[in-house]
């Protein structure tokens, strides 16, 4: 009996004992057998771009890795499965949706447009037009050749009065495209087929950022226009998951949640890409670096967040190459420019300075993203020299001059006060938010010594959104995404469509439209020079950082040339998995 | 019993159309749409996102929005996904099976392995396995399942490679029928025990609890006076009598199957519902997630019925005229 009883608790015990002492024990056995024969290294006819921290160990390249000879594993944050480039809305679907189609441009390493379909374009500043030309050597996945048709079609489709995806056509402002989109006209004046290989379009007024703004990714009329009529989207649509274009690998197969399954497209126009199988794979942040580790994937895009402890855990792999690239976009401090007391240039100069935004960048990236003064990323071409801007370092004295100056005095309370008024910020944090973690205490204490009262309110991103949208904020933090055309417009321009904070400067207003107008990129990059060197001063928003985006992958798979504007997508075709 | 079934079942359409106009207005009435989350887009304009939302019938008065969207709900159309592009029938179709297999795994072992400890606790109440098994099952009950799931995926996936990292099939993998099961089931080994570990804890209590009380009855201690063995008047007279409060437990689990894991779909990677929803909740996928909750709701109110009807099968005490 006796015995019995106590059966359950042996067995439960070397249970336990077991898994504790397997995991301890494994760490150091690891070290996979070195084959006895010295190996050559093998070489890729491409080699990786620059920017790329090479591994140190092949030798440590997993087993299951080097099992794949010819698929590629890509991993990514999930794909919603919206297989049209011109649906798409989330960077994954579009990752997905670059192997698979091709656009009318291409965005070269440094943010500049360079050929893709169009072989050239000619800009016609006096009659207003852009006319494309287009390569006569492009054939769809199925054969059929892509002609200026396809291009039209493509725009059609975006102009439809029911579509309802995220590239806004309406921008580039095309000679009848708001008859066509909003009134009864049933063709748009503006988009004329000159031949197969030809095609012009009609503006309103060519504008430096017309390029961008009519660059679209081209899908075929013979395959997703079969029943398409003005208003009638239904059959481009109905094709969401059986994708056919021109890109370098052909759509197979997607399992919901789990994979995107490609093969190379033997015609593809630039050369058949050299690994037959693609694969995106989803994975997420919990798990993405141990999917490299194991050899389950062999590239991952998306879900490396470039922080230190990540850099130092793909370093000890050994056989992991890795990129940081600076990320499109930055982060920021925005006011309310309708308040009084955020009106006055030297309180936001004030609250910029006396803010110690390297410690909450530190906090949140462990040093892997810099501090910024300015609304673009420094390896845009419009940004400006970094000595004729000013950096609103860490520097309470300066800001307490510059509160004192702007009539803010302290109380007895130790708060500053005005007109009677206490200084007080209701600052809007979203929630969850690891820089707002960081931010919130931080702005809590730095205020604090400067005399002003710093309230955080914790709330879901869309609550914000729509208070923001509302005028109902003083302060907020978010971040914006930038595209390689630097203009912005939306943004900072009074009437701005996304100018929700009320910020209104002629002098910006002007440099604004005028960057836009100019069509010759050495003029244009001396506005934006001078642009940013206004909105730097003038402190719309206080700017907070630039962080980077992590790229990680096998060292046995080389061949990628990329750049913070140059995505993995553009080098599918050339990349090679080497045989170690 | 027929009666009653349709009797219950036409009184629960008005607690279907109450919950569907609560489930709605919460969901309408929280901050923000689907069209505001693309506000995110430096190109988005006002003029462009009220063209969207004319498009997409958020311009309409709030009343109005019910109606059409019940209306269709009635004919069996649940709308269109705003972030997935595509029927929302689809959408939950491609997810929920992922979810309900893993559901089901995690509910057989769950209650397999608290019926065991709860019961063999009970019987020897403040043995040595008693006290061992309490407190085991306690730690595991209070772990959090992304901690837990993690150890599990260090310790048995990256460093003795014994199961896979994640995910539902092997990437890029044909196979088809027996091959299949055995390559998803070997997927589903460390999901499954992460959560049945975690939830073993508090069933088994209930198991315990139940138990104890049933044995300290007059008929058990009548059974054994009968000198019955101790087998017969543990499983037979004891434990029928402690599952009867069980059985609603388990059908009221029932619903579950189908609402996802999200944190351990996530950690694990497993294509469930969960987690898709939980996105559509972030981005205001309305159609999205109204479509999942009225089909949890319905599941719910449908598994009370159930609960009700086997009970009194199971309790002639409780049987209804």
């Amino acid at each position: 009996m006796l015995r019995k009883k106590w059966l359950p608790l042996v067995v439960t015990l070397i249970f336990i004992l077991s898994v504790f002492l397997t995991s301890c024990g494994k760490t150091e056995t690891q070290t996979p057998q070195q084959s006895q024969e010295q190996k050559t290294t093998p070489t890729a006819s491409v080699q990786d771009s620059d920017n790329w921290t090479k591994a140190k160990d092949t030798s440590k390249i997993p087993e299951a890795s080097k099992a794949r000879t010819d698929t590629l594993i890509i991993g990514l944050h999930e794909p919603k499965g919206v297989f049209n480039p011109l649906y798409s809305e989330t960077s994954y679907d579009n990752y997905v949706n670059s192997a698979i189609f091709d656009s009318l441009l291409e965005v070269d390493f440094d943010g500049t447009y360079i050929p893709s379909l169009a072989k050239s374009w000619d800009i016609d500043k006096d009659n207003n037009t852009i006319t494309f030309h287009l390569r006569d050597d492009v054939k769809f996945s199925d054969g059929t050749p892509l002609t200026a048709k396809d291009v039209e079609f493509s725009y059609y489709v975006l102009a439809d009065p029911t579509y309802d995806g995220p590239i806004a056509l309406s921008a580039a402002g095309i000679k009848g495209f708001k008859e066509y989109n909003e009134g009864n006209a049933d063709k748009i004046e503006g988009i004329k087929v000159i031949d197969d290989h030809t095609i012009q379009i009609q503006l309103e007024k060519v504008l430096g950022t017309s390029l961008s703004d009519l660059n679209i990714p081209v899908i075929p009329q013979h395959y997703y226009g079969k029943d398409f009529a003005k208003g009638k989207l239904d059959g481009v649509k109905a094709l969401e998951q059986q994708p056919l274009g021109s890109g370098p690998y052909v759509f197979e197969k997607f399992v919901p949640g789990q994979e995107v399954r490609l093969v190379a497209n033997e015609n593809y126009w630039k050369g058949a890409p050299k690994i037959k199988h693609l694969i995106y794979k989803t994975t997420t942040e919990e798990t993405a670096v141990q999917m490299l580790q194991t050899g389950e994937t062999d590239y991952e895009t998306s879900n490396i967040t470039a922080k230190k402890d990540n850099v130092e855990l793909l370093e000890s792999l050994g056989f992991v190459d890795y990129s940081l690239l600076p990320t499109n976009g930055y982060g920021y401090i925005a006011f309310n420019h309708k308040l009084p007391k955020f009106q006055d240039v030297r309180v936001r100069k004030a609250l910029a300075y006396g803010l110690n935004r390297k410690a909450i960048v530190d906090a949140v990236y462990q040093g892997l993203a810099e501090v910024r003064d300015v609304p673009q990323s420094k390896v845009s071409w419009a940004y400006p020299d970094e000595k004729d801007i000013i950096h609103y370092d860490y520097n309470p004295e300066k800001a307490k001059q510059l509160l004192d100056e702007a009539g803010w005095k302290l109380g007895p309370d130790g708060y500053r006060y005005k007109d009677g008024q206490k200084f007080t910020i209701h600052f809007l944090a979203s929630s969850p938010n690891p820089v707002n973690d960081a931010l919130v205490p931080m702005a809590v204490e730095n205020y604090k010594e400067l005399g002003i009262e710093f309230v955080a309110e914790p709330l879901e991103f869309n609550a914000i959104i729509d208070k923001v949208n509302k005028g109902d904020f003083e302060m907020y933090f978010m971040a914006w995404g930038l595209t390689p055309e630097p203009d912005p417009y939306t943004i900072f321009f009074s009437k701005g469509s996304q100018n929700k904070i009320g910020y209104a400067n002629p002098k910006v207003d002007e440099l604004i439209l005028k960057g836009r107008e100019e069509l010759d990129m050495n003029k244009r990059k001396e506005i934006y020079h001078e642009l940013y060197k206004v909105l730097n001063d003038d402190l719309p928003y206080i700017f907070l950082y630039q962080r980077n985006d992590l790229n990680a992958k096998n060292s046995r798979v080389v061949g990628f040339q990329i750049s913070s504007f140059r995505d993995f997508t553009y080098s599918l075709y050339q990349a090679e998995i080497l045989a170690y | 019993m027929t009666q009653f079934i349709i009797r219950r079942l036409l009184q629960s359409i008005p607690t279907l159309i109450g919950a569907s106009i609560i489930i709605f207005l919460i969901f309408a009435m929280a901050p923000g749409d689907y069209v505001t989350s693309q506000l995110q887009n430096p190109k988005m304009t006002e003029e462009r996102a009220a063209q969207l939302r004319a498009l997409y019938g958020l311009d309409k008065p709030l009343p109005q929005r019910y109606i059409s969207w019940a209306s269709g709900v009635l004919k069996g159309d649940l709308g269109d996904s705003l972030l997935f592009k595509k029927p929302v029938i689809q959408v939950i179709n491609d997810f929920i099976w992922n979810s309900f297999i893993l559901g089901v795994a995690i509910m057989f072992f769950e209650w397999l392995i608290a019926s065991i400890v709860g019961i063999y606790s009970a019987v020897r109440q403040y043995s040595v396995f008693d006290t061992i098994a309490t407190l085991l099952v306690f730690i595991l009950y209070s772990l959090p399942s992304f901690f837990l799931g993690l150890v599990m995926l260090k310790v048995f996936a990256v460093d003795l490679k014994w199961f896979p990292l994640g995910g539902m099939i092997t990437t890029g993998s044909n196979y088809t029928g027996w091959a299949h099961i055995v390559d998803v089931a070997k997927h589903m080994v460390l999901p499954v025990a992460t959560l049945t570990l975690i939830s073993v804890g508090g069933l088994s209590r209930y198991f315990r609890a139940n138990m104890l009380e049933v044995i300290k009855q007059d008929y058990i201690r009548t059974a054994r006076a009968k000198g019955l063995k101790e087998r017969t008047v543990i499983f037979k007279h004891a434990l029928r009598n402690a599952l009867l409060p069980l059985i609603t437990l388990f059908t009221l689990e029932l619903p579950s199957l189908f609402a996802g894991a999200m944190i351990t779909e996530r950690i694990f990677n497993w294509p469930g519902i969960g987690k898709v929803v939980l996105e559509g909740i972030y981005i205001r996928d309305y159609p999205l997630f109204l479509g999942y909750t009225m089909l949890i709701t319905v599941l719910t109110i449908l598994a009370n019925i159930l609960a009700d009807v086997l009970y009194g099968v199971a309790d002639p005490r409780v049987r209804l005229k």
